[in-house]
């Protein structure tokens, strides 16, 4: 069996679930309780993928914000990929996922990442249409409406960015 | 500056004790070297030379660099840590202290404002809901007052519309009453009961006409009116027209005519009993209304479309009431003023009935200039003759019996069969009585009637269940129904014919006539 590690940072503004979803992925949990996250959270979990290779994601759950500055830029480096992360009841979350996944690129070059629109849970109160989604759609790759509370499509969104984590960066295992 | 031994050892006593720090040292494999400190306080406990520090320090991945980092509140499952890396050529000096105390001052700090910030991104989402509920609130209020001075006017038309009934009612009533006095009076001549039974037979039917008017918009309304399009000669429905609007013209004084374009078909396909009352409504209308010159009926027909238009040279129509017209009840301002009688539903019928045959209606008018309403109706021409001659009036007839015969009447009406008696009986036919559905079954079974004249409302068994069962029973001879209601509703399979109340003896007696 082949094993190999990769870090992932979680990207995204504040309170759109981030280290809900970690919390899911990994412990299959859910606290309704807000805890604002400082500096970073370190998490890890192991994905299987084909061939008989397994994945240790270590997840980097970085404090959430709209926009990085120098102390958080740090936390970034040596990322295999991305969880950006917004949250459907507030879109203006999606504007802080762009600026954040550009300043991203910016700094570390193009790296494989999945979107998450998070609290489908809650879609009665959401403020992204069927249209904005389509147009997410259209604008990132791998758009998945997700639910922490309910673990909607997590282990998915997650387990896809496995896999290209893998396809990139040990392409032998694939 | 030189800090005494006293000093020194105190500043390096409480950093040690408040942050705990913990060295190790690793190569660039990451294997560890080296260590020192409390390894136990952050899980790093047991360590032996060559340990794989990546699984035990995972926030070493990514950080391996030529220089030197500082990673601030790393939280891993032993707390939260401030890491510090330090390259020394092939290898690296790791220093991990506690911060917890500091990251919990800063984590409540940004707890309180970035619950501040969720709270005032709720508020901004009820405030925009709350703007779009008052919009709804308003729109609906509005719409609700749109609402509310329709149903005013409409009760106003209504309103007006009873006391207009009323008064319309009242006149013929009062003739009618009047006349059976004079009728009834001892001394009455032979003459004054003549011309007393001709002014209450007037009254009685302008009271029926009015009810028929009110009942067809009704029916209209509801929709129960169906469409049956028929071969039917365009001359002779043209003919009965004339025969019925001429003197009505002719008394007021005024002209009357109707113009055929030469290619208008001399059959064509259409329903004649709509396209009757919808001349008899506007004919009767532009003569009613028009008190000089003259009244026009033209007609033409191209692309298998009639076109009939009604041109007066009456008061004519101001450009403000031409819309509303239409409407049920309504009239225009003059012409109630003016108090001319009627329902105000002729024109009402008659837009319903020319969108009942898939046609439209258009009015030129202006105040002083008469009118000119035109019915335009789908009517292609046709080769065939008519089957029947549908709503054409009842042809002059000889009320005596053709052959003997015997009559069984069913009613409750006391009045209608003391009629009914005495027009059969002077026309030469014999006549059984049945006052409800059950006497009525027995005494056709029991006396083979030649023909049935059966009111579909009786006590105990409906007119209609009696007739069914008859026929269920072999009952062959000819059924005719009389109906105040929708004829239409009735099984023509049991029923030979039907007549609607109130019943006109010379029709009824014509009727009989067709079928014996």
């Amino acid at each position: 069996m082949n094993q190999f590690s990769a870090k992932v940072c979680i990207l995204g503004d504040f309170a759109v679930g981030k280290t809900s979803t970690v919390e899911r992925f990994v412990n299959n949990q859910f606290s309704e309780k807000y805890l604002t996250t400082i500096g970073v959270k370190i998490d890890t979990k192991d994905v299987s993928l084909s061939g008989d290779v397994t994945l240790k994601l270590v997840l980097w759950d970085v404090a959430g914000t709209d926009r990085f500055s120098g102390v958080e830029f740090a936390y970034l480096r040596g990322a295999s990929g991305y969880i950006l992360v917004a949250d459907g009841t507030r879109s203006r979350t999606i504007s802080a996922v762009r600026t954040l996944k550009e300043q991203s690129f910016d700094r570390y070059g193009e790296l494989p990442s999945v979107f998450l629109l998070n609290k489908a849970d809650l879609t009665r109160e959401w403020e992204v249409s069927d249209e904005d989604q389509r147009r997410l759609s259209e604008e990132f790759a791998n758009v998945y409406v997700t639910s922490a509370k309910t673990g909607d499509n997590v282990t998915a969104a997650l387990g896809r960015l496995g896999e290209m984590i893998a396809e990139r960066d040990f392409p032998k295992t694939q | 500056m030189t800090f005494p031994e006293s000093v020194r050892s105190y500043l390096e006593s409480d950093y040690s004790t408040q942050r705990r720090p913990f060295c190790f040292q690793i190569d660039s494999d990451c294997r560890v070297l080296d260590w020192w400190g409390d390894a136990d306080n952050y899980g790093l406990g047991g360590l032996t030379a060559g340990d794989d520090m990546v699984d035990r320090a995972p926030f070493l991945i990514g950080h391996l660099g030529a220089d030197a980092e500082k990673l601030p509140f790393v939280t891993t499952g032993n707390g939260t840590v401030e890491v510090h890396i330090f390259p020394e050529g092939d290898r690296y000096f790791v220093i991990v202290m506690d911060a917890s105390d500091e990251h919990r001052f800063h984590q409540q700090r940004q707890q309180t404002a970035n619950e501040l910030r969720l709270l005032h991104a709720a508020q901004q989402r009820l405030i925009a809901r709350q703007r779009a509920l008052i919009g709804d609130l308003v729109e609906a209020k509005t719409e609700l007052e749109h609402r509310r001075k329709e149903a005013e006017r409409a009760n106003e038309s209504k309103s007006e519309f009873i006391a207009m009934m009323s008064h319309e009612f009242r006149t013929p009533l009062s003739s009618i009453v009047n006349y059976a006095d004079l009728a009834l009076e001892d001394d009455t001549s032979v003459e004054n009961i003549r011309k007393s039974a001709e002014a209450i037979s007037r009254a009685a039917r302008h009271m029926n006409r009015l009810v028929e008017t009110v009942l067809d918009e009704a029916r209209l309304e509801a929709g129960q009116v169906r469409l049956h399009e028929t071969p039917f000669e365009l001359n002779r429905l043209l003919d009965d027209i004339a025969t019925i609007m001429a003197p009505l013209a002719a008394e007021k004084q005024l002209s009357f005519g109707i113009y055929l374009e030469d290619r208008v078909p001399e059959m064509v396909v259409a329903d004649d009993a709509c396209l009757r009352q919808i001349l008899i409504n506007l004919l009767g209308n532009a003569i009613k209304f028009t008190e000089s010159g003259g009244v026009r009926l033209d007609v033409s027909w191209a692309d298998d479309v009639l076109r009939v238009a009604v041109v007066d040279t009456g008061p004519g129509i101001a450009i403000e009431d031409q819309e509303r017209i239409f409407d049920a009840f309504e009239r225009a301002a003059d012409t109630s003023a003016g108090g001319t009688p009627g329902t105000g539903l002729g024109l009402t019928i008659t837009l319903g009935l020319a969108r009942l045959m898939r046609g439209e209606i258009d009015l030129v008018s202006e105040r002083g200039e008469g009118c000119k309403v035109t019915v335009m109706v789908p009517a292609p021409a046709s080769a065939e003759t008519p089957a029947e001659e549908t709503a054409l009036p009842e042809p002059a007839i000889e009320y005596r019996a053709m052959r003997p015969a015997t009559i069984l009447v069913c009613d409750d009406d006391e009045d209608l069969l003391a009629l009914a008696e005495y027009y059969l009986l002077r026309a030469g036919y014999g006549m059984l009585i049945a006052r409800d559905g059950r006497e009525a079954v027995d005494k056709a079974l029991a006396y083979s009637p030649d023909l049935v004249l059966m009111d579909i409302n009786t006590p105990r068994l409906p007119g209609s269940d009696a007739a069914s069962e008859l026929r269920a029973k072999g009952f062959k001879a000819p059924i005719i129904a009389l109906t105040a209601s929708d004829i239409r509703k009735l099984d023509m399979k049991t029923f030979t014919n039907s007549l609607r109340k109130p019943i006109q003896m010379p029709r009824l007696l014509a009727r009989i006539q067709d079928h014996l």
